[in-house]
């Protein structure tokens, strides 16, 4: 194990792209070794002097952040290979579990890349509109507080709302991809939620029904990676299962409804 | 219509235990009978190659599920972009061991399918053409690692079924059933190996 005593540099190694057209590329870079550091004010250190490791002046890298306390999901990248927040990646820690080998950042795979690791994280957004994880109030007069949630249900629904759709889960996903139009794991647990709360629960079928569509919660194929790379330790796999069950036992419903 | 893609794999997966997986156990259960000695695995073989409309529940119950069980199978499989190397926690690893052993199984089939019901002839032919692939080492091999492919495929199936089918909810359900697989896994292989060798010494 390293001792951090010793180190004398946090080394990075960046992969950066100019443009979404150009090609990627990987550029070094180092600061002097200070302790308690993150990704983010690595980041902010390099901005300031933006000269890679073999002193070439480059343009400073760019990155998104924004609440700097592993709530926004903002500064979401790689992060030696995991898809993590920069903010809430100590560097002490990185370089305790990797040793003293450069930390390396890149941009999440699953989203056009914008500017090195900025990305366009869309699509998630789309998703979530796809699924209608919101509770509908609009209308000509107010629909009032709904009836109290049972404890159980609070619990369950706390949880999932610690979502920040950062997009982690989707990134480990192996059915999330090019290939596929699946809404993800997050969209999935968002409904569970949605149609646990009070007054969300009047349009549980018009979700379920979206959840059931073309790319929806059947296109999970049970890799279980996003429960593993959650930040928020959301039981990803548990509300995915609980959906399967509410999403047959809809289609079963409305199929002997009509 | 829109929801052609979450039927078409809930059939997939229905279909793949009911009759796939059932007619597994069957089929291993009737093929144990070599157990009890040649004379009596014969008179199996007999009864089922003459039992009355066996060519429709072979259709029915296993060439069409299977086919569409199968090529559907493919499909999912193109779908995924997988990553068991950049992520390899235990049921990632099971994700893609679950699409690697398909694909094993799709070949261990069709050259099983072939060589012993297509190609394959009367009661006898049958019985010597299984006999002598199982004595030389490399039709052995060959078989031992279809067949424990399929098993994987079948169990770890299982599984992924009580999460499709939402039977198994929770971190504990869903330990209890995955390690119910493993074992069921590991019993149905040395069953299947158990079989392969009783015959290999007939
Ligand atoms: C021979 C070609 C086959 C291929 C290409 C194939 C492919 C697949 C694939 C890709 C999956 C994963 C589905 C998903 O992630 O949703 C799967 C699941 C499964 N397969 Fe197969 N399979 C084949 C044959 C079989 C056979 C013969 C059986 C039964 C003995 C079987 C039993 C299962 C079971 C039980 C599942 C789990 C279903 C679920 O998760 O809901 N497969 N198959």
């Amino acid at each position: 194990m390293v001792n951090l005593k010793d180190v004398q540099y946090i080394k990075l190694k960046i992969k950066r792209r100019n443009s979404p057209q150009e090609a990627s590329y990987w550029q070094d870079f180092q600061i002097p070794y200070r302790p308690n550091m993150n990704i983010v004010s690595v980041l902010m250190e390099i901005r300031k002097n933006p000269v890679t490791a073999d002193g070439q002046k480059v343009n400073p890298v760019v990155w998104e952040c924004n609440c700097l306390e592993e709530v926004c999901g903002a500064c979401t990248m790689l992060i030696n290979g995991v898809p993590r927040q920069a903010c809430a990646a100590l560097t002490d820690k990185l370089i305790e579990k990797y040793g003293d080998r450069p930390i390396q950042l890149e941009p999440l795979t699953k989203f056009p890349v914008i500017r090195d690791l900025m990305i366009d994280r869309n699509k998630m957004f789309d998703n979530l509109k796809r699924v209608r994880a919101w509770v509908q109030v609009d209308g000509s007069w107010t629909i009032g507080r709904g009836p109290r949630l049972a404890e159980k249900d609070q619990r369950i629904a706390y949880e999932i709302s610690h979502c920040m759709t950062c997009g982690c889960c989707l990134e480990a996903c192996p059915n999330y991809n090019a290939k596929s139009d699946f809404v993800g794991p997050n969209a999935i647990a968002q409904v569970r939620m949605f149609n646990l709360h009070a007054i969300g629960r009047m349009q549980a079928d018009e979700r379920l029904e979206a959840l059931t569509d073309k790319g929806g919660l059947q296109d999970c194929g049970n890799s279980q990676n996003c429960k593993q790379v959650c930040p928020k330790h959301i039981n990803l796999t548990a509300h995915i299962a609980a959906m399967n069950r509410a999403a047959n036992a809809y289609v079963l419903r409305s199929f002997l409804d009509k | 219509m829109s929801k052609l893609s979450f039927f078409l794999r809930r059939f997939h997966s229905l279909i793949a235990l009911i009759p796939l997986g059932i007619f597994v156990f069957v089929h291993f259960m009737l093929n144990s009978s070599i157990f009890l000695g040649n004379e009596a695995y014969m008179t199996m073989v007999n009864f089922m190659k003459h039992a009355p409309f066996v060519i429709v529940l072979e259709l029915v119950l296993i060439a069409i599920p299977l086919i569409f069980h199968g090529l559907y199978g493919i499909y999912i499989v193109y779908l995924a972009k997988n990553n068991a190397l950049q992520y390899k926690y235990y049921r990632n690893v099971a994700f893609y061991l679950q699409r690697i052993t398909s694909l094993i199984m799709l070949a261990f089939l069709v050259w099983h399918v072939y060589t012993l019901r297509i190609a394959g002839g009367g009661t006898e032919d049958v019985y010597g053409i299984l006999v002598s692939t199982l004595q030389d080492p490399v039709g052995f091999i060959l078989y031992v690692v279809g067949i424990v492919a399929s098993i994987y495929h079948l169990t770890n199936g299982i599984f992924t079924f009580c999460i499709t089918w939402g039977i198994c909810v929770g971190d504990r359900a869903q330990k209890f059933f995955a390690t119910c697989a493993i074992l069921l896994f590991v019993v149905m292989s040395i069953w299947a190996v158990g079989i392969l060798l009783a015959l290999a010494a007939a």
